[in-house]
């Protein structure tokens, strides 16, 4: 809606302006050599009138880019180059293509009359045209809208110009003169608000004072040649006797405004570069605040700290000396090589006290033994302490090259800077651990996720074998595996396993090895065999640092025996008549040695069961637990719950073990998986032998236990 | 977090790693760092002494598998010594005896690398 009454408003003003400019025309064209003062009087109104509505239509224009005083100032420039131009080249041209132009100016035909009126019209548009840059740099950087001086002036200007109709009555000229010495005034009085120089940085100063000049002089020549004598003076004062004062106010705005605006930048310039430091200081500071919420990058973060640094203190080169775990790197060098930075930081750090105080350290290489070695000259040395929670995490560095040294402002700057540096750092530190954080939580949350799908389901129930098992995982996961295989219709298997380490590597050995029992005990009966087998293949896949204790068992429901094998595993426990037995026959872990010698040392125990043994199988999680003095929960207080309750059934004998160890490790976090694995042989109350019973007569071969 | 620190001693040609604290995945890193250096020195008779450590988790135990391939093609070692029952007790069950010498003390850890040398020689 906007952009289309603004179109609306455009298109009134450039009808307008084209309307006049027809009356104008037509106006010249039938009344032009009428001297008579009302005709005058009317020429000028029209004039005025076309010239305000192009100025009016040309503001709406201009207005809407962005305003830079010296492209401004380059614009008026080049207008009056254009001006100085036309004024200059107009007689010999016109004279040459027109013949004697002065004489057919008294009596126009229609090409004269045209030519006139395009001339002026060029006039009416560059003037116009300064004067609206005029406008625009006397409200620039203006904290108030004082425009009252400006706009007495406007009036003063059209008062001035339009008295010109005036110029046939030489006894009214003092009415002239008088509006055209308040304009003058007023020039004065409104060119002194330039406050927007301060604004300026260094080198746009030094342009400017170069640009004044030449078109301080510009305007002097312009002036000195739009006098009546020229053939411009003439052919303008022919189209509209206020056009050519309104010009020539133009240009003595211009010379004053331009004298002034030399000198002022000329007192300016010893300033600039204070003025250009703090406004780097400044935006600087800022850029980084904002920075500091933005940071995800340790590296991106440090580079831009350097690179920060060299602007706020105006020096040659930045970088940081890092420190962690003793060790010193250099960080996010700028415009400086690795081996002047290694030097320089090894001379930094030899002079510096760690606990000196938190300010910026100003140092020299005066006495740098090393100096020839540097690529680069560099001699002075501001450092400032980058701390996180008050310790120094290392120092950022500025060096400036040959005899520049660093002054107080450059101190105070990089103090503010370094507090400013170390939050961020902070920050980026900060978020960098919550994410791996995250990132483990998420690694730990699959671990126990495969785990949690690999160990049974629930537990086999068998006639005369009752188990309960129990896993509780720690929140780092750990590698614990346990499962139970029918072998065939009287051969029952179990194993139970601990995969060193932790996480997603151990889950996923884990996840092998159920692969592996699973497979190899369908395969191979004994469990001596089972856990060579299962060495072999883990040969191929662990790597060196990692190995697995297990512990394999089959039961003989039949012929009531056990037999078990052990690779570095936890004893397995058999309580009988409240006496504990740890079984524990040789054996090395899987995945520790994959020689002959694995195989000479596995032994395997074989034992018959008797009604109400309980064997137990557990982890280190159980007898690791630790309370909240570091002791460990122990085989001896385990063994003592197991004998206290072994006359119950599994499921209460493993309440009951989880129940102590839990009460016993709490206020301190699980650090290991627990796995318990409880078996209770109940003898069969009926009958051995029921096959050849079934067979044959039934009173003979039946024996009652 | 609990603390963990090794330090070196060199004996003759015999390096004594003293372990002190909590050997964990955590820790283990450190461990390593210690015998990698030890090994790019080309000391390969190496002693742990384990008078200071606190507890040792598997991952701890998996540092000493780490290297002893590489010590042992140099024909140097990896002896232990000075274990508390409750550390002993951890090698023992993953059958550690079986694949390292275990000495009471530290000394005896280093004599017997003097012995195997004079044999040697």
């Amino acid at each position: 809606m906007k952009f289309k009454t603004a179109s609306l408003s455009q298109n009134i003003k450039f009808r307008a302006f084209v309307g006049f400019a027809v009356v104008l025309f037509l106006f010249k064209q039938f009344f032009g050599l009428n001297n008579a003062i009302t005709f005058r009087i009317l020429n000028e109104i029209f004039v005025i009138l076309t010239a305000a509505f192009f100025i009016l239509y040309m503001f709406d224009f201009i207005r809407a880019k962005k305003i830079n005083p010296l492209s401004l100032i380059m614009n008026i420039g080049i207008l009056n180059a254009v001006i100085f131009a036309l004024i200059t080249f107009s007689d010999p041209i016109l004279n040459w293509v027109f013949g004697n132009v002065k004489e057919r100016l008294t009596k126009p035909d229609l090409i004269i009359s045209i030519i006139s009126f395009l001339y002026g019209f060029v006039f009416i548009s560059s003037v116009s045209y300064i004067f609206f840059t005029f406008k625009e740099l006397y409200f620039l950087k203006q904290k108030k809208n004082v425009s009252t001086y400006f706009n007495t002036m406007i009036i003063f200007f059209i008062v001035a110009s339009f008295a010109s109709v005036l110029n046939p009555y030489p006894e009214l000229n003092y009415i002239k003169t008088t509006f055209l010495i308040i304009s003058v005034i007023l020039i004065f009085i409104n060119s002194i608000r330039i406050s927007w120089i301060a604004f300026l940085v260094k080198k746009e100063k030094i342009s400017l004072l170069i640009l004044s000049v030449v078109i301080f002089i510009l305007f002097i020549v312009n002036l000195a040649n739009s006098s009546d004598s020229h053939l411009h003076g003439q052919v303008l004062i022919n189209f509209s006797s206020s056009l050519d004062q309104f010009m020539n106010l133009m240009m003595i705005y211009g010379i004053i405004y331009f004298g002034i605006l030399f000198f002022t930048t000329l007192f300016h310039i010893p300033t600039a570069e204070a003025y250009d430091r703090k406004t780097q200081e400044i935006s600087s500071l800022q850029y980084f605040s904002k920075l500091i919420n933005q940071v995800l990058d340790f590296k991106e973060l440090s580079e831009t700290i350097t690179e920060i640094a060299v602007k706020v203190c105006n020096s040659d080169a930045s970088w940081i000396i890092w420190i962690e775990n003793n060790e010193t790197k250099p960080l996010a060098k700028k415009n400086i090589g690795i081996v002047d930075t290694n030097l320089i930081s090894d001379y930094i750090l030899s002079k510096i006290k760690k606990d000196s105080d938190s300010k910026t350290l100003l140092l020299n290489l005066d006495k740098f033994e090393d100096k020839g070695k540097l690529a680069e000259k560099f001699y002075s040395l501001a450092v400032s302490p980058v701390k996180t929670h008050n310790e120094v995490k290392g120092y950022l560095v500025a060096a400036k090259k040959n005899d520049f040294i660093f002054d107080d402002e450059d101190k105070n700057a990089m103090d503010t800077f370094s507090d400013y540096a170390s939050i961020a750092i902070e920050n980026s530190r900060l978020l960098e651990e919550s994410i791996e954080k995250e990132r483990l939580e998420k690694e730990f949350d699959v671990a126990r996720e495969i785990q949690r799908k690999i160990l049974p389901a629930k537990n086999p129930e068998l006639e005369n074998l009752s188990i309960s098992s129990v896993f509780i995982p720690a929140f780092e996961v750990g590698g614990d595996y346990y499962d139970f295989f029918e072998l065939s219709e009287n051969k029952f298997g179990f194993v139970i396993a601990d995969v060193s380490g932790k996480g997603i590597s151990a889950a996923f050995i884990m996840a092998e090895l159920k692969g592996i029992f699973e497979s190899l005990s369908k395969t191979f009966e004994t469990p001596k065999e089972i856990l060579v087998k299962a060495n072999e293949i883990l040969h191929r896949t662990l790597d060196r640092k990692s190995f697995v204790s297990a512990a394999y068992g089959v039961i003989d429901l039949n012929n009531e025996t056990l037999t078990i094998s052990r690779a570095g595993h936890c004893p397995v426990l058999l309580i009988r008549n409240n006496i504990v037995r740890n079984i524990r026959p040789s054996g090395i872990g899987l995945g520790l040695n994959f020689t002959e010698h694995f195989v000479d040392t596995l032994d395997e125990i074989h034992l018959d069961l008797k009604e109400d043994d309980l064997i137990v199988l557990y982890t280190d999680g159980i007898t690791e637990a630790k309370n909240i003095n570091l002791d460990d929960f122990g085989n001896v207080e385990f063994e003592k719950i197991l004998v206290e309750n072994s006359d119950k059934n599994v499921d209460e004998i493993s309440n009951k073990v989880i129940r102590e160890v839990t009460l016993f490790s709490r206020n301190i976090s699980q650090h290991d998986d627990i796995t318990l694995v409880i078996l209770k042989w109940k003898q069969k109350l009926n009958i051995v032998g029921e096959n050849k019973w079934q067979n044959s007569a039934p009173q003979l071969q039946t024996k009652v236990k | 977090m609990a603390e963990f620190s090794t330090s070196v001693a060199d004996k003759g040609e015999v390096s004594t790693i003293y372990l002190k604290g909590f050997l964990d995945a955590h820790t283990a890193p450190m461990l390593e760092n210690t015998f990698s250096g030890l090994i790019d020195n080309g000391k390969y008779s190496i002693v742990v002494n384990f008078k200071e450590l606190a507890y040792i988790s598997s991952a701890g135990l998996g540092v000493f598998m780490a290297f002893i391939e590489k010590i042992r093609e140099n024909s140097g070692d990896i002896k232990l010594s000075t274990m508390s029952d409750k550390v002993y007790n951890i090698f023992d069950l993953l059958g550690f005896p079986l694949l390292y010498e275990i000495f009471k003390t530290e000394d005896e850890a280093i004599n017997k690398f003097k012995e195997t040398k004079k044999l040697e020689s």
